[in-house]
């Protein structure tokens, strides 16, 4: 018999007070590895969008809104300057896009690079109901929206055909063939699209031309999608050379928006990352908290120990090698409930996130564990080895 | 092979102050059967923990084989501990969460031998408790806890038994068995110190000696003792 397997079987005949003892790293390991699970998840969350937008940019117009209020009281904010842009300015935004992506990436070819693509948003009633109409230009539509699906019917073509977003066409109750009535102009609906969980949902689309006539907009457009190359495209330089060189509009790069974002996340994560660490901490004291009195009440045994040949090392070591298993019980289960944990709380913090399990920090966490569980056992197994066997057996 | 030389154990200070020995000199030869007996309070247990190093003495000298115990630091008192000296108690004092094998493995696991187990059984063999090896002390009598806690103390074939009123918690029959057992391992030439309060006991020893207040007040050399 080693003196591990002393301790091992003395353990495993008082499991209960061992799974006590973890309680304290159980909760400090739970807290960690379910602000890391969520934190994770939501960093992969934003990977994802990167992947799937990483290319695009936006441009708008250049609108500020302005805080409105009396003293303290806010009454709303103001909206000044333009709410279009010039189609003239889409052959200059074009240049400037291209230019930057031939000079990053060394492309000698004249041609197009990026998908322009100009929408018109207005806003109209169908049926009675008030719904957005976009207009766009459906080739380069397609290309920047990749993600779209048409669920039935086909896409549009033709200047007076529509497409119609998966919720709008519910709550309007269009099907393929209606027409609709655009103010003074008309189409024909030739598709739905599927249900892609933006607010494209709500909106149907209509060939730009056709929107600018119908609601006298001609020459004008909303908003401008650009989509580059290829996620590694420098969007954002472009967008900073679109944001010094043209007046009126604003341009704004996906990958400065989830870089801020990420930086959003990576606060809070900290956060609550501190918040579990002081947790750990806590949890800690009550280790050796437990240790203490697991050497109090062991005063005796430990007397009988050191009267049939047990060295203040050996005492000690008893109490390190329980710490150990404390720590990897603890850790084990930490690990699980932290995970579990993640499952439940992550969608109530970044909405609507999917968490995965995260396997790579099983071993860290019963690593972490093991060493708050020693750490904490330093003084009592201290306090342990000092025991003096004619005291032990005195104090009973 | 040990020597108690005008030793004196004070516990506390100023007015709580206990004299609980009081210049008290011993020898113990090798193969001697010694009882030491004396009124609760008299001395006698701390006398033993003396002997065997688990406790620190106000002054005089413990000499086991012509060395000084006395004084030595944990660590080399562990040494002692391990080999010649080891120790019966009145309440067994078997750890309660291990097997009797265990407890009778205990002490080998606490100098590194790695496979005792079947010197362990053969010992608790020679104690009559092999069919009780796997039971945990409180499914044992007061009577087998001490046999096993015997074995434990023969596991490291130590040449002097200090045994500490080993009949105290039995009745007269199973005592008798226990104190011939004692009897047997004197016979094999170990020397023995037992603490009793009990005369009839103490007539199994060679030696009586008889402590009051912390002094010896008599010491009866009875040949033909270990009667058993």
């Amino acid at each position: 018999m080693k003196l591990y397997q002393l301790v091992v079987k003395d353990i495993m005949r008082r499991k209960k007070r061992v799974l006590y003892a973890s309680l304290g790293v159980v909760i400090g390991i739970t807290t960690i590895i379910a602000v890391l699970t969520i934190a994770l998840a939501g960093q992969t969350n934003i990977y994802g969008q990167l992947e799937k937008y990483g290319a695009n940019l936006m441009v708008m117009p250049a609108i500020s809104d302005i805080d409105i209020g009396l003293g303290g009281l806010s009454l709303g904010t103001l909206s000044v300057g333009e709410n279009y842009i010039s189609e003239d300015k889409l052959p200059e935004i074009r240049q400037i896009a291209d230019g930057k992506i031939r000079e990053a990436l060394g492309i000698e070819d004249e041609g197009n690079i990026v998908t322009i693509a100009p929408k018109l948003y207005v806003n109209t009633k169908i049926n009675g109901t008030s719904v957005i109409v976009v207009g766009i230009a459906p080739q380069e539509e397609r290309l920047v929206k990749t993600w779209w699906k048409v669920s039935q019917g086909k896409y549009l073509e033709a200047p007076d055909e529509a497409l119609v977003g998966a919720v709008a066409a519910e709550l309007l109750k269009l099907n393929v063939g209606d027409a609709i009535t655009l103010n003074v102009g008309e189409a024909t609906i030739t598709g739905i699209l599927e249900e892609t969980g933006s607010n494209e949902d709500y909106q149907i689309f209509v060939p730009l031309e056709t929107v600018q006539k119908a609601f006298d907009k001609e020459g004008l457009v909303s908003s401008i999608d650009i989509r580059a190359l290829c996620n590694a495209c420098p969007t954002s330089d472009i967008a900073s050379a679109i944001n010094e060189n043209m007046a009126g509009v604003r341009a704004i790069a996906v990958k400065q928006i989830a870089e801020t974002e990420m930086g959003m996340l990576d606060k809070v994560s900290r956060f609550l990352f501190a918040l579990a660490a002081i947790t750990l901490a806590v949890g800690c004291f009550g280790v050796v908290n437990t240790m203490t009195t697991s050497v109090h009440e062991r005063i005796k045994d430990i007397g009988i120990m050191k009267a049939v040949g047990a060295s203040r090392n050996q005492v000690m070591k008893i109490f390190f090698y329980e710490a150990i298993i404390i720590g990897v019980a603890g850790g084990l289960l930490g690990y699980v409930t932290g995970t579990l944990l993640a499952y439940i709380v992550g969608p109530l913090i970044f909405g609507g996130v999917a968490i995965s399990y995260a396997p790579q920090y099983f071993l860290p966490s019963l690593a972490l564990a093991t060493l708050i569980a020693v750490i904490a056992s330093v003084y009592p197994a201290f306090r342990a080895s000092r025991i003096k066997v004619a005291d032990s057996f005195r104090s009973l | 092979m040990l020597e108690v030389k005008n030793v004196s154990k004070v516990y506390g200070e100023g007015t709580a102050k206990v004299v609980a020995l009081n210049n008290i000199s011993l020898l113990v030869n090798e193969g001697d059967f010694i009882a030491v007996m004396g009124p609760s309070g008299s001395g006698k247990s701390t006398l033993l923990n003396i002997i065997g190093g688990l406790d620190h003495i106000s002054s005089g000298e413990v000499i086991l084989d012509g060395k000084r115990i006395d004084g030595l630091d944990e660590n080399a008192l562990v040494d002692v501990r391990r080999g010649k000296i080891a120790y019966v108690f009145q309440q067994y004092h078997l750890i309660p969460s291990l097997t009797a094998l265990e407890n009778v493995l205990l002490p080998l696991t606490f100098c590194g031998a790695n496979n005792g187990s079947q010197k362990a059984l053969a010992i608790l063999k020679r104690v009559g408790l092999e069919k009780r090896a796997e039971h945990k002390p409180s499914q044992l009598s007061g009577g087998e806890q001490q046999r096993v806690a015997i074995a434990r103390a023969l596991v490291n074939d130590p040449s002097l038994i200090l045994a500490d009123e080993p009949t105290g918690n039995m009745d007269r029959k199973t005592g008798k068995e226990i104190l011939a057992l004692f009897g047997q391992l004197n016979r094999e030439g170990r020397s023995i110190v037992m603490v009793t309060h009990d005369p009839e006991i103490a007539g199994y020893a060679g030696e009586v000696v008889v402590l009051q207040d912390g002094q010896i007040v008599d010491k009866i050399s009875q040949k033909g003792g270990n009667k058993c």
